[in-house]
C-alpha cells in the first residue's frame, strides 16, 4: 500500500512539475544571427524527396557551389517523402535542425514561433527584388516580423477536362466551364446523356474555395477565424444541391484531396485540378487517356503553392547557409530545376523566360504556359496557421452539410468553433 | 566453481528492466502527465489542471468515437468468440487435406491489415465487385453506400475484423481443444449425447478458461479499432467523422507540427478506462459461471 501511495506522489509531483516537456513558446523570434563573414567551412542542406530523380541536378547545383566558394563543404540530406514533417519535427524538438532546410511556409510557422529559423530579410537586403512577392509573403506569419524563408519553387493547379468523355456526352471541351454555375449546369448535362455513369464533378469543397468566393477566412491578427458567413454558406448550399441531384459521386463524402484526380486518370470523372505536370504524370499512369486531355485555367483565384529553404537560426555558419540557400533558388538553378520537372522559379528575373511562357503545342506544354500565367494572380488560398487537426475537422463538417445532415450555417459555424479552440489550445 | 554476486540476477534482469521501462513504463506515465498539460510537439506544457478532462466531456466527436468502438466490441465479441471455436472443432479432425483448411482460415492473420483494408476497400466502393456484381444480377439498381453511409461503415469494417481475426483466435482454440479429454466425448457419446449437446457440455466448458482469454483478448483489440477503419474511410473518419474510433480521434489530435498532445494524451486515459470496464466485467461473469 505503502508504494502505491508513494507511486501517486511521483507522478503528482510530475504533473506539477510539467516533467520531460518542452520549454514555454517565446513571444516571438530574437533578433536573427549576424550573417556577414567568409563563405567557408561546412554547411548541411536538407532537401525533401528529390532522390533518386533529381541526384544529379542537385548534386550538380551543390558542386558548383563548392566550385564557386572553395572553402565550403556541403553536407546533402534528402528526406524519403513520406514522414517529412515528423522527421524535421523531430529534428527540430533535438536541436539538430540542419542550416538550409526545404520547409514550405506551414512548416516552417511552428518552428518560426520557436524562435528557430532565421529573418532572413535582416540578412539580405536584395530579397525583395529578386524573389517575387507572392514567394516572399508566403514567408512572412500574423504576429512576426520578417521573412523566414528563400522561396523556392511555386506551383498552381490548372483544370483538367476529358475531352472524348465531354464530346461523347453532349459538352464541347473547348468551352469548359469557367465558372462554378456553369460547371454545375454541365455536370447535370453529363450526368443525363451518360445515364449516370460518369460525373464531372468529384470535388468536395475545401476551404481555398470559400476564399475564392470572396469568404475571409482569418482575423488580420491570425489568432481566431472567419470563414462562418452568409456567403460561405451559400456556397455550401450549392455543393449540398448539385449532390443531392446526383452531380457528385457519393464517394466524395470520403474521399481525400487527391480523390477527383484518381477518378479522373480512371476516365470515370471527366473534369479535375491539379499541378501543372498532371499530363506528364498522367501519361504513365494512363496513356491511353493522356493525348485526350484539355487544360485551362483554374475557376476563380489560382492556388499558390510555395517551396522554400529556411536557414536554421542555430546555424554555426550563417554566411554559408545564406549563400548556399540564395545559390539553390538563383534564377539559373531554378530554371535548370524547371527544365526537368513542371516548377516555376520564384525569381524575378525568370518571369521573362520564353521557356514558361510559350508552348510547343502538346497538351502538356499548353497546361504549362496557362500555369505560368495563372501565377501572377496566384495566391495561397489557406492561412498556414490551419492544422492537420482543423483540416480533417472543417472536411468533415463540409462532407456533413453535403449530405445534408446539418445545415451549411451549422457546419460552418462548428468549424469556426472547432478551428478556434486548437489555435487558442 | 560458482561466483555468485548479489548483483548477478539484476545483471541479468537489466536488458529487459531498461527496454520496459524506456517503452512501456516512461511511455505510460508521461501520457498520466501530459493529459495535465497543454503539451505539443514544439514547445508547450504548461500545467492546466483538468482542462483536457473537460473539453473531453463537451467533444461531440469523442461520444461518437466511444459509441462506434462499443458498438464494433459488441458485435465482434460474440462473433469472435464463438465462430473461431466452431471452426476449430471442425478442422481439429484428423482427415486428409486438413491443413489446407487450416491454413485457408490462418492465411487473413498473415496478411497486413492495411493491404486487406485497401482490398476490401475495393471490393465494397459504389463501382467495386460486390456493387458491379450485384448490380449485373439486377439485384439492386443504385449501389449500395457500404463506404459513404455512417452504420454500413462501420459494419463493413466489423466484418473486415471478424474476418480476420477468424484464423487467430482459431489456432488458440485448437491448442485448447487438445487439452479437453477425449475419454469426456467418449463417455457422452455412451451416454447418447449427439455432437451439439456434446460441444455445448463437453467441449465448451473444457475451454472456458481460453474463451475468456479469447473475450478479453478481442474486447481489448475491439475498443482499439484503428486500420480498418481508417484505410476503409480514406483516413477521413466516414461521412462527416462519425465513423471514427477513440484511436483515430487520438491520432487526428497528436500528429504534426501542432499536434496536441496534452489533449491527445487525456483521450488515451479515457480509453484506457473504457477498456477496463468490460475486462473486469468480463472476469466477473466468468467467476460466476466457474
Amino acid at each position: 500500500m505503502r508504494r502505491y501511495w508513494a507511486g501517486l506522489a511521483v507522478v503528482a509531483t510530475m504533473v506539477a512539475g510539467g516533467c520531460g516537456l518542452g520549454a514555454e513558446e517565446p513571444e516571438a523570434a530574437a533578433p536573427s544571427a549576424n550573417a556577414s563573414g567568409e563563405v567557408k567551412g561546412k554547411v548541411s542542406l536538407q532537401t525533401w524527396a528529390l532522390k533518386p530523380k533529381f541526384t544529379d541536378y542537385m548534386q550538380g547545383v551543390i558542386d558548383a557551389f563548392e566550385k564557386k566558394h572553395p572553402g565550403v563543404e556541403v553536407e546533402w540530406l534528402d528526406q524519403p517523402g513520406d514522414g517529412y514533417s515528423e522527421k524535421v519535427l523531430s529534428q527540430a524538438a533535438g536541436g539538430t535542425l540542419p542550416d538550409v532546410t526545404n520547409l514550405p511556409p506551414d512548416f516552417a510557422l511552428p518552428l518560426v514561433k520557436q524562435g528557430l529559423l532565421l529573418d532572413v530579410s535582416q540578412t539580405d537586403q536584395k530579397l525583395a527584388d529578386e524573389y517575387v512577392a507572392g514567394g516572399i509573403d508566403a514567408y512572412r506569419f500574423a504576429g512576426f516580423q520578417g521573412v523566414y524563408g528563400y522561396p523556392w519553387y511555386l506551383n498552381t493547379d490548372v483544370n483538367y477536362w476529358n475531352s472524348e468523355l465531354m464530346t461523347k456526352y453532349g459538352l464541347d471541351p473547348k468551352k469548359p466551364p469557367t465558372t462554378f454555375d456553369e460547371l454545375v449546369a454541365q455536370a447535370r448535362i453529363l450526368k443525363e446523356k451518360s445515364g449516370g455513369k460518369v460525373y464531372l464533378m468529384s470535388r468536395r469543397p475545401e476551404l481555398g474555395d470559400l476564399f475564392k468566393e470572396g469568404v475571409k477566412l482569418m482575423a488580420d491578427d491570425g489568432k481566431s477565424f472567419t470563414f462562418n458567413t452568409p456567403e460561405a454558406a451559400a456556397l455550401l448550399d450549392k455543393y449540398r444541391d448539385a449532390f443531392k441531384e446526383g452531380l457528385l459521386p457519393r464517394d466524395v463524402l470520403t474521399d481525400t484531396y487527391a480523390g477527383n484526380a484518381k477518378l479522373f486518370n480512371e476516365g470515370t470523372v471527366a473534369w479535375t485540378t491539379a499541378g501543372a505536370n498532371h499530363i506528364t504524370s498522367l501519361a504513365t499512369d494512363n496513356p491511353t487517356l493522356a493525348p485526350k486531355v484539355v487544360p485551362s485555367t483554374a475557376m476563380g483565384t489560382p492556388p499558390l503553392y510555395v517551396q522554400g529553404l529556411s536557414v536554421s537560426k542555430k546555424t554555426q555558419n550563417a554566411p554559408a547557409a545564406i549563400a548556399l540557400a540564395r545559390w539553390v533558388t538563383s534564377p539559373e538553378n531554378q530554371a535548370a530545376f524547371a527544365h526537368l520537372v513542371s516548377i516555376f522559379p520564384s525569381t524575378k528575373a525568370s518571369a521573362n523566360d520564353p521557356f514558361f511562357s510559350k508552348s510547343d503545342g502538346t497538351n502538356a506544354s499548353e497546361a504549362k504556359v496557362i500555369a505560368f500565367a495563372s501565377l501572377a494572380q496566384a495566391k495561397m488560398l489557406q492561412p498556414v496557421e490551419v492544422t492537420d487537426a482543423m483540416s480533417k475537422f472543417i472536411r468533415q463538417q463540409f462532407a456533413l452539410a453535403i449530405s445534408g445532415e446539418i445545415t451549411s450555417k451549422e457546419a460552418l459555424d462548428a468549424a469556426v468553433a472547432k478551428c478556434d479552440e486548437l489555435l487558442q489550445n | 566453481m560458482t561466483h555468485r554476486r548479489w548483483f548477478t540476477p539484476w545483471l541479468l534482469v537489466a536488458p529487459a528492466a531498461v527496454w520496459l521501462f524506456v517503452f512501456n513504463i516512461w511511455p505510460s506515465i508521461n501520457t498520466v502527465v501530459l493529459a495535465f498539460t497543454n503539451a505539443k510537439p514544439l514547445g508547450g506544457g504548461r500545467f492546466t489542471g483538468l482542462a483536457n478532462f473537460t473539453r473531453v466531456l463537451n467533444d461531440d466527436q469523442l461520444a461518437d468515437a466511444l459509441l462506434n468502438s462499443i458498438v464494433f466490441m459488441v458485435v465482434c465479441l460474440p462473433l469472435l468468440t464463438m465462430l473461431p471455436l466452431l471452426i476449430a472443432v471442425l478442422v481439429e479432425k484428423k482427415l486428409p487435406g486438413i491443413m489446407f483448411f487450416r491454413t485457408a482460415f490462418y492465411t487473413p492473420v498473415v496478411a497486413s491489415a492495411v493491404v486487406v483494408a485497401l482490398i476490401w476497400g475495393w471490393m465494397l466502393n459504389d463501382r467495386g465487385l460486390v456493387n458491379g456484381f450485384a448490380q449485373w444480377l439486377g439485384v439492386i439498381a443504385a449501389p449500395i453506400p457500404f463506404l459513404t453511409d455512417r452504420w454500413l461503415l462501420l459494419f463493413s469494417a466489423i466484418s473486415l475484423t471478424v474476418w480476420k481475426g477468424l484464423g487467430y483466435y482459431m489456432i488458440i482454440y485448437l491448442s485448447a481443444l487438445g487439452n479437453v479429454r477425449r475419454e469426456l466425448h467418449e463417455a457422452a457419446a455412451v451416454d447418447g449425447a449427439g455432437p451439439v449437446r456434446r460441444f455445448w457440455s463437453v467441449t465448451v466448458p473444457g475451454v472456458r478458461n481460453t474463451m475468456l482469454l479469447v473475450s478479453v483478448l478481442v474486447s481489448v483489440s475491439a475498443l482499439r479499432v484503428f486500420s480498418e477503419l481508417y484505410v476503409l474511410s480514406n483516413g477521413t473518419g466516414g461521412p462527416g467523422g462519425r465513423d471514427m474510433s477513440v484511436v483515430m480521434l487520438i491520432q487526428m489530435y497528436s500528429r504534426g507540427f501542432t499536434g496536441h498532445l496534452g489533449y491527445a494524451s487525456a483521450l488515451s486515459i479515457v480509453l484506457l478506462v473504457v477498456t477496463i470496464g468490460p475486462m473486469l466485467l468480463l472476469l466477473r461473469l466468468n467467476r460466476k459461471a466457474a
